[in-house]
C-alpha cells in the first residue's frame, strides 16, 4: 500500500510538473539596446504577474544588428521571434508582404484612437494597425544651455544650420574633450541616413525626382554633405563614423557635446539622473535653410508580431501591455512621468504633469510639424522623411550609408562619396523601374 | 561447322575494337573514373534540372536530404549493377545487345534511342538559343512553343550548326569538351556564390548572411519553398531521392554507362561516379537552384519559364553567355552524333551522312519548342524508363542465369534468330511501365523499379522456355576458341601499344598548365568567393560583382586558349596516337 501510495505521488508529481511545463508559453522578444526598452524589461514583472503562463525572452541588440536579424527572419520565416520591435519603414511594407499579424483585436481599453495619428497612420497598412508603437519621436537640437551662456549665444527656437554651424565652432573646446557637435555617423539607414536625409530635406534636397530619377548628385546633396562633413570634421568628436543614438547620447550625458541633434526621445536620457549635465540642457528645434523643411523626422520604435509566431495570442497580449496607457501609468509611478516612453499617446501630452518636462514642448511640435507626406522642398513620388517607403530604401540606404561613413572618416571625397551613391541607388532603380510598374 | 584456331586469330584481328572486350591494358584506375564522371554531370542540363526542382515546389529540406540519397543510390547503382556487369563483360551495352539479343532487338533499342538523344540534342541547342536570344533582346520564351520568330530562327540556326558541326567537326567539339570540366565546376559554384546576396538583398535588403542556418532559411523561402510554380503544394521528400535516382536510369540501371565502366580494373570503381553524383548532381543542381531563383526574382518571372540564358546572365555576366552556349554545345554535340548512329543502326542502309541530316533536321524543328528543355527532367525519367528493361535482360542474364544454371549466352550458343524471350519482355515491361504511370499507383520516378525486376523475372522464365537452360556444347567450344583468340590479339595489342602513359612535365607546359589554373580558374573562384563574403552592402556587392563579370571573362579565354594547347601538347607526346576522345556513346546529358 505504501508502495503504491508513493507511485501515486510520484506519478502525480511528474504529471503536475508536466501540465505546468506544456501551460507555460515562452514568447522571445527582439528588441533594441535604447533606455526605454531597457527600463521595459525591468518592469515586466507587472506583465508576469498578470500572466503566468507566459514566460519572456528577451535578445537584445544594437540598431543595425536588430534590422538585419529581424528582417532576415521575419522575411525567411524563421519563427525566432513571437515579437520584434520594428519602425515605420517596416511596418506598411512587411503588412504588404503578409509577415505581420494585424493588430486588430487588442483590448477594448487599448485605446487605439489614442495614439497620435501620424503614428498609427504610420503603423498601419490598408487601414489595420501592425505593429503598436512604443515610444515616438522626431528630431530636435540638444545643447548645452551653460556653455552657450558663457559664450554669450543664445538658441533661437527655430535655428537655422548658419547658427548651428557657427555655434557649433565657437563651442568647441576639443582640449578639454568639449565638441561643438554630435551628429549620427555610423553607416546604416536607420543610423547616420536618418539623419543626413532629413538634414538634406532641409538643404532643399531629395532622394528621386517625380521620374524616380535618382537625386545624389544634386547641389543641395553636395551641399548637405560637404556642410555635415567639414563641420564634423573640425569640430565634432573623433571616431565619428563609428557614433549612432547611444554613443552620442553617452558623449550628451557625459558633457561632450555642446549641441546634439537627434531624437527627441532622447529628451528624458538628457535630463535625468543619467547625465551629468541634467541641468543645463535646452531643447530646439530641428535646423532650417529657410526653404520650408527643417531637419526633424518621425519615427516610432513599435512592436510587431510577426506571422511566423507560433505564439502570436501570447505576443499579442505582451504588446498590448507594453504599449498601453497602463504602461505609461506604471512607468511613471516608478520612475516619474518624464520617464515615460514619449511621442505615442494624444492623452500622455494632455497630461499635465508630463507637460512641466522640459522637453515636452519642443517634442511635441517636432512631431506635428513632420509630414511625410510631403518630406520635401520639391515634390517627390514617396512618403517618408528619414527614410523612403520603398522596399528598396533597405539596402540602398545601408549602401549609402556605408559610403557617406567612409566620407566622414576621411576615407574618400565627398565628390565621390556621392558619385558612388548615385551610382549603386541609380542601379537598383534601374532595376526596380523595370520590374515594377508603380516606379 | 568449326572454325581453325588461325582462321579463327585472323577474324578477331579483323574484327572493330568496339566489338571485342576491353583488353586488359587498356583498364583505367579509379582517378581517370572520378574525373570522367566529374564531367559527364555537369552540363547545360543542370541549369534546368536545378530550376526544375524549384518550379516542383521542393523544400529545403528536402532538397539537402533527398538528393543526398538519391544520388547515393544512384551511385550505388552505378557500383553494384552498372560497374559489376560491364567488368564482367567488358562490352559496351549496343554491342553486348548486338551480339546477344539479335537485330530485331537491337533496332527496336536504336529507334528508342534514337528519339531520347534527338530530345536531348533539341533541348540543349534551344538552351544555348536562349542565350543568344538574351544578347538580341528578344522576349524571353515563356510559352512551350515560340513566340518570337528571331528566336525561331536563333534555335533553327544554332541547330543546323550544331548538325554540321556534328556531321564534319565532331572529335573537335568532343575534344574540347574534355576540357571543360574543371571551368564549368567553378563557374557553376561562382554563379551560385555571386547571386546569393542578391537573392538576400531582394528578400531583406541586407547582402550578408549571419551563416548557414540563415541561408538555409533564405533557400527555404526563396528557392525551394515548398509550393509549386501553380501556387500548390510541391513534391515531397520521396520524389526528389527519385528524380535523384532516376535521372540517370538508363546510365546505370539501363546499363547505357557500361561504354564507360567496361574500362574499370574493379567493379568497386562504379563509385567513383560519386563525383558526378554528388557535384553535378548535388552542388550544381543546388546552385543552379539558387541562380535561377535568384534571376526569376530579379526579372519578376516565373523560375518555371526563366531561361538558362538569363540565369547564366545574372550569374556570370558575359561569362553566362559562353557559360549556356558551351555546356549546351557540348552536351548536345555527343548527343546528336548518338542519335546518328543509333538511327543508322535502324535504318543500315541509308548512308550515314543522310540519315544523320535527317535527324539533325528533327532536331532543328525540335529546339524550336522550349517545352522540350523544360521538361527535361521528366524526358530522363521516361527514357530511364523506356531503357531499363534492357537492362534487366542483361542483368538476367549475366547475374542471374549462372545462379539457376542457365546459359549466359544462350542465345548466341543456340544460333536462334532473333531473342523473342528478349523482345516479348521489353515489351511487356513498355506497357506495363506505362500502365503503372497512366492509374498513377505511384510516382513515376520509381516506375523503373517494379520493371527492371519485372523484366528480370519475366526474361529469366521466357529464356529458360526458349532453350537457356540447355547445354549448347560445340558451340561453347567454338566460343571458348574465340575468347582464347580474343586473349591472344590483346597480348599483342599490348605489346604493340605499351601501357605507359608519357606525363608532360616539360617546363613550358608547367608554366602553360599553371596559367589556366591560376588565371582561368583560381582568379575567378576568388572574385566569387569576394562576392558571397565580402560584401557588406550593395555598394560593395555591385562593385565586386562588376569586377567578377569583368574580369571573368577574360579568365574563361586565357583558361580556354592554355587548357587546349596543354591538351595538345600532352597529345602530341603521346608516342602513340591517341583513341579517339569520344565514340559517341560516352557523353550524354547530365
Amino acid at each position: 500500500m505504501k508502495r503504491l501510495l508513493k507511485t501515486g505521488l510520484a506519478t502525480a508529481i511528474v504529471a503536475a510538473s508536466l501540465s505546468l511545463h506544456a501551460a507555460a508559453e515562452t514568447i522571445t522578444i527582439a528588441t533594441v539596446n535604447n533606455g526605454d526598452m531597457i527600463r521595459m524589461q525591468k518592469l515586466t514583472d507587472d506583465f508576469k504577474k498578470d500572466n503566468p503562463g507566459i514566460e519572456l525572452n528577451w535578445v537584445t541588440l544594437d540598431e543595425n544588428q536588430l534590422r538585419q536579424r529581424v528582417t532576415t527572419d521575419i522575411a525567411t520565416k524563421g519563427g525566432q521571434f513571437d515579437v520584434a520591435t520594428i519602425g515605420m519603414y517596416e511596418a506598411p511594407i512587411w503588412a504588404e508582404r503578409g509577415w505581420l499579424a494585424p493588430l486588430d483585436d487588442l483590448p477594448a481599453d487599448y485605446d487605439v484612437n489614442d495614439i497620435l495619428p501620424p503614428i498609427r497612420e504610420g503603423l498601419s497598412f490598408d487601414g489595420t494597425l501592425y505593429a503598436a508603437p512604443f515610444y515616438g519621436e522626431s528630431s530636435f537640437t540638444m545643447y548645452r544651455t551653460d556653455l552657450f551662456e558663457k559664450a554669450g549665444l543664445e538658441m533661437p527656437d527655430e535655428p537655422t544650420w548658419d547658427f548651428i554651424k557657427d555655434a557649433a565652432g565657437k563651442l568647441a573646446d576639443k582640449s578639454n574633450e568639449v565638441y561643438g557637435i554630435c551628429l549620427r555617423g555610423k553607416p546604416g539607414w536607420g543610423e547616420n541616413m536618418a539623419f543626413l536625409t532629413a538634414m538634406a530635406n532641409s538643404y532643399g534636397a531629395r532622394w528621386f525626382d517625380m521620374d524616380w530619377k535618382p537625386q545624389l548628385d544634386s547641389d543641395a546633396w553636395k551641399a548637405t554633405l560637404t556642410d555635415y562633413v567639414e563641420l564634423m570634421q573640425a569640430v565634432g568628436p573623433p571616431d565619428a563614423s563609428a557614433n549612432g543614438y547611444n554613443e552620442n547620447l553617452a558623449l550628451f550625458q557625459a558633457g561632450k557635446c555642446a549641441i546634439w541633434i537627434d531624437a527627441t526621445a532622447a529628451g528624458q536620457f538628457v535630463t535625468n539622473a543619467d547625465s551629468t549635465v541634467a541641468d543645463s540642457v535646452g531643447f530646439a528645434l530641428a535646423p532650417g535653410k529657410g526653404l520650408g523643411k527643417r531637419a526633424n523626422w518621425l519615427w516610432a520604435w513599435s512592436l510587431a508580431v510577426p506571422a511566423s509566431s507560433n505564439n502570436v495570442a501570447a505576443a499579442k497580449k505582451f504588446v498590448a501591455w507594453a504599449t498601453s496607457k497602463q504602461y505609461l501609468e506604471l512607468v511613471a509611478s516608478k520612475e516619474g512621468w518624464a520617464n515615460v516612453p514619449p511621442g505615442t499617446r494624444s492623452s500622455l501630452y494632455a497630461n499635465a504633469e508630463y507637460q512641466k518636462t522640459p522637453f515636452a514642448k519642443a517634442a511635441l511640435a517636432s512631431i506635428e510639424s513632420a509630414d511625410p507626406n510631403k518630406p520635401t522642398v520639391e515634390e517627390v513620388p514617396y512618403r517618408g522623411i528619414q527614410f523612403v517607403a520603398i522596399p528598396e530604401f533597405q539596402s540602398i540606404g545601408t549602401a549609402v550609408g556605408q559610403r557617406f561613413a567612409e566620407a566622414l572618416a576621411g576615407n574618400i571625397p565627398v565628390d565621390e562619396a556621392l558619385d558612388n551613391a548615385e551610382w549603386v541607388t541609380e542601379k537598383v532603380i534601374a532595376r526596380t523601374r523595370v520590374l515594377e510598374k508603380d516606379l | 561447322m568449326t572454325t581453325s584456331n588461325s582462321d579463327m586469330d585472323r577474324t578477331v584481328a579483323a574484327m572493330d575494337d568496339e566489338q571485342l572486350p576491353v583488353p586488359k591494358h587498356r583498364l583505367h584506375g579509379p582517378g581517370h573514373f572520378l574525373g570522367l564522371y566529374g564531367a559527364e554531370h555537369v552540363a547545360a542540363t543542370e541549369f534546368v534540372i536545378g530550376a526544375a526542382f524549384v518550379a516542383m515546389g521542393a523544400t529545403i529540406g528536402d532538397i539537402l536530404i533527398g538528393l543526398l540519397i538519391g544520388n547515393t543510390l544512384a551511385a550505388l547503382s552505378f557500383w553494384l549493377i552498372t560497374a559489376r556487369i560491364a567488368v564482367k563483360t567488358r562490352l559496351s551495352l549496343y554491342t553486348y545487345l548486338d551480339q546477344n539479343m539479335g537485330d530485331k532487338f537491337s533496332r527496336f533499342y536504336n529507334g528508342a534511342n534514337v528519339l531520347i538523344f534527338v530530345a536531348i540534342s533539341a533541348a540543349m541547342i534551344t538552351v544555348s538559343a536562349t542565350a543568344v536570344r538574351a544578347l538580341f533582346d528578344i522576349p524571353p520564351q515563356v510559352y512551350p512553343y515560340p513566340t518570337n520568330l528571331y528566336f525561331a530562327l536563333i534555335a533553327a540556326s544554332a541547330s543546323v550548326i550544331a548538325v554540321t558541326v556534328a556531321y564534319y567537326g565532331f572529335n573537335v567539339v568532343a575534344e574540347f569538351a574534355t576540357i571543360c570540366t574543371p571551368w564549368l565546376m567553378v563557374m557553376f559554384t561562382a554563379g551560385g556564390m555571386v547571386l546569393i546576396p542578391a537573392l538576400n538583398e531582394t528578400l531583406t535588403g541586407y547582402t550578408t548572411l549571419g551563416g548557414f542556418s540563415e541561408f538555409v532559411s533564405l533557400a527555404g523561402t526563396t528557392v525551394f519553398t515548398g509550393i509549386n510554380s501553380d501556387g500548390e503544394p510541391g513534391i515531397g521528400l520521396i520524389e526528389v531521392i527519385g528524380f535523384a535516382w532516376a535521372a540517370n536510369t538508363f546510365a546505370h540501371f539501363g546499363l547505357i554507362d557500361m561504354v564507360l565502366l567496361r574500362y574499370a580494373k574493379k567493379p568497386i570503381y562504379g563509385l567513383c561516379t560519386a563525383t558526378g553524383m554528388m557535384f553535378g548532381h548535388y552542388i550544381a543542381w543546388i546552385s543552379a537552384a539558387l541562380m535561377g531563383a535568384a534571376t526569376a526574382s530579379i526579372m519578376k518571372l516565373s523560375i518555371a519559364v526563366v531561361s538558362p540564358g538569363d540565369v547564366a546572365y545574372y550569374a556570370l555576366g558575359a561569362t553566362g553567355f559562353v557559360i549556356v552556349v558551351i555546356a549546351g554545345w557540348t552536351t548536345a554535340n555527343p548527343n546528336l552524333y548518338r542519335a546518328g548512329l543509333a538511327a543508322q543502326a535502324v535504318f543500315p542502309k541509308i548512308p550515314r551522312q543522310k540519315i544523320t541530316l535527317m535527324v539533325g533536321a528533327v532536331v532543328v524543328v525540335g529546339s524550336c519548342f522550349p517545352f522540350i528543355y523544360r521538361s527535361i527532367l521528366p524526358i530522363l525519367a521516361y527514357a530511364g524508363l523506356v531503357l531499363v528493361a534492357a537492362g534487366g535482360i542483361v542483368f538476367a542474364e549475366q547475374i542471374v542465369f549462372p545462379k539457376l544454371g542457365y546459359k549466359t549466352y544462350w542465345y548466341r550458343l543456340s544460333g536462334v534468330k532473333d531473342n523473342v524471350p528478349a523482345l516479348i519482355t521489353w515489351g511487356v515491361c513498355l506497357v506495363f511501365g506505362f500502365v503503372l504511370n497512366f492509374i498513377n499507383i505511384m510516382p513515376f520516378v520509381y516506375l523503373f523499379l517494379p520493371t527492371w525486376v519485372l523484366s528480370i523475372i519475366l526474361y529469366t522464365v521466357l529464356a529458360k522456355k526458349a532453350g537457356a537452360d540447355k547445354s549448347y556444347p560445340e558451340a561453347e567450344k567454338e566460343m571458348e576458341e574465340f575468347n582464347a583468340s580474343v586473349e591472344k590479339h590483346h597480348a599483342k595489342l599490348a605489346a604493340e601499344e605499351g601501357t605507359a602513359h608519357v606525363k608532360d612535365t616539360r617546363a613550358l607546359s608547367r608554366g602553360i598548365r599553371a596559367v589556366w589554373m591560376v588565371i582561368g580558374l583560381l582568379v575567378p573562384a576568388i572574385l566569387a568567393w569576394r562576392v558571397l563574403f565580402n560584401s557588406p552592402d550593395l555598394y560593395a556587392y555591385y562593385v565586386n560583382r562588376e569586377m567578377f563579370y569583368d574580369l571573368t571573362i577574360w579568365c574563361t579565354l586565357i583558361y580556354f586558349v592554355f587548357a587546349w594547347w596543354d591538351l595538345q601538347r600532352s597529345k602530341s607526346l603521346q608516342n602513340k596516337p591517341e583513341a579517339p576522345v569520344s565514340s559517341g556513346e560516352e557523353s550524354y546529358a547530365s
